[in-house]
């Protein structure tokens, strides 16, 4: 199916409204992490938001890493 | 410590953050093991589209100002952080909250820089030029164009008028922070013919330093470069300052 329209993709297949509640933002040692819940206990590190450098090669907190809350 | 030991370690090490928290105060009678000295040149990365108000789905990538603008700040207060890199690669977004990032950058006393990757498109531009320098890879444009409504609009004058004011602030910070004129700038907002079915102009790179948009073409090594000699004039006028 192709479909041509100026729309934005969400205004016709809108979001599940829980799936808003997966994605959340948490604080770890000062730093602010976005998480994706796995419902099972973990989440998983999809963006850090730091303006040190330095936490970006922190080998814990890498893109896909899973954290125990 | 035995082999056995070893493995809890390395298991141990794993979990939660508190736990391992715990796991390095009780190993080594505190809470930060020894590592690289902190940077004194901190990032501020603007990625995918600005938001503003409203918030986006969470499929897109986005940098929300309520995060960035605490960090301005933090950035500003903390003595040990003397430069600021901000890296842009952004479609634009929500206009008060890019003017509003934009205002904070250019007020802060430390030495600032700025990178444009890939682009730095409509209210990405303001941030660009925000900076007290500012870089552009080659490769990176940099798209031109009227301010506009999305959502419910009310069609009366007043709408057309306050758009129009908006976009006045908009022309407002870019020329008074950079080295293009008011009469170019404008025109390239209103070109006919650059944008399919839009007004306005795609700018690359070189087009950019040209137009004085924009102060050189560079990428890390040399907005590292000009930020250091920023410190280091700035270390030295400080020193003066302190002698007098």
């Amino acid at each position: 199916m192709i479909l041509y329209t100026p729309l934005s993709m969400d205004d016709i297949f809108p979001e599940d409204e829980r799936e808003y509640e997966k994605h959340k933002w948490i604080n770890v040692e000062g730093k602010m992490m976005k998480v994706y819940d796995h419902n099972d206990g973990t989440v998983e590190l999809t963006q850090m938001i730091s303006t040190n450098p330095n936490d970006y090669l922190d080998t814990r907190y890498m893109p896909g890493s899973r954290l125990k809350l | 410590m035995t082999e056995r030991d070893d493995n809890q370690n390395q298991e141990e090490e794993k979990s939660s953050p508190a736990s391992s928290l715990v796991e390095k105060i009780q190993s080594l009678g505190q809470s930060n093991v020894a590592s690289a000295p902190d940077s004194n040149i901190h990032i501020l990365p603007i990625i995918g589209q600005i938001e503003g108000h409203v918030q986006l789905p969470p499929k897109n990538k986005t940098t929300k100002y309520e995060h960035l603008i605490p960090q301005i700040i933090a950035i500003e207060q903390n003595p040990k952080i003397e430069g600021l890199i901000v890296l842009l690669n952004t479609v634009g977004g929500d206009v008060e909250a890019g003017l509003a990032i934009s205002e904070m950058i250019a007020s802060i006393s430390k030495p600032t820089v700025s990178i444009v990757l890939g682009g730095g498109h409509s209210i990405g531009v303001p941030i660009a030029v925000s900076t007290d320098y500012s870089f552009i890879v080659g490769t990176a444009t940099m798209t031109i164009h009227p301010i506009r409504l999305t959502g419910l609009v009310i069609g009366v004058p007043q709408t057309f008028e306050y758009l129009d004011k908006m976009q006045e602030r908009v022309i407002k910070f870019v020329t008074g922070h950079s080295n293009i004129t008011e009469e170019k700038f404008k025109e390239l907002m209103f070109e006919k013919g650059n944008l399919t079915r839009d007004i306005g102009t795609n700018v690359v790179g070189t087009d950019a330093v040209q137009y004085g948009l924009i102060n050189e073409i560079g990428g890390v090594k040399e907005a590292l470069q000009k930020l250091n000699e920023m410190i280091e004039e700035r270390r030295k006028n400080e020193e003066n300052q302190v002698i007098q």
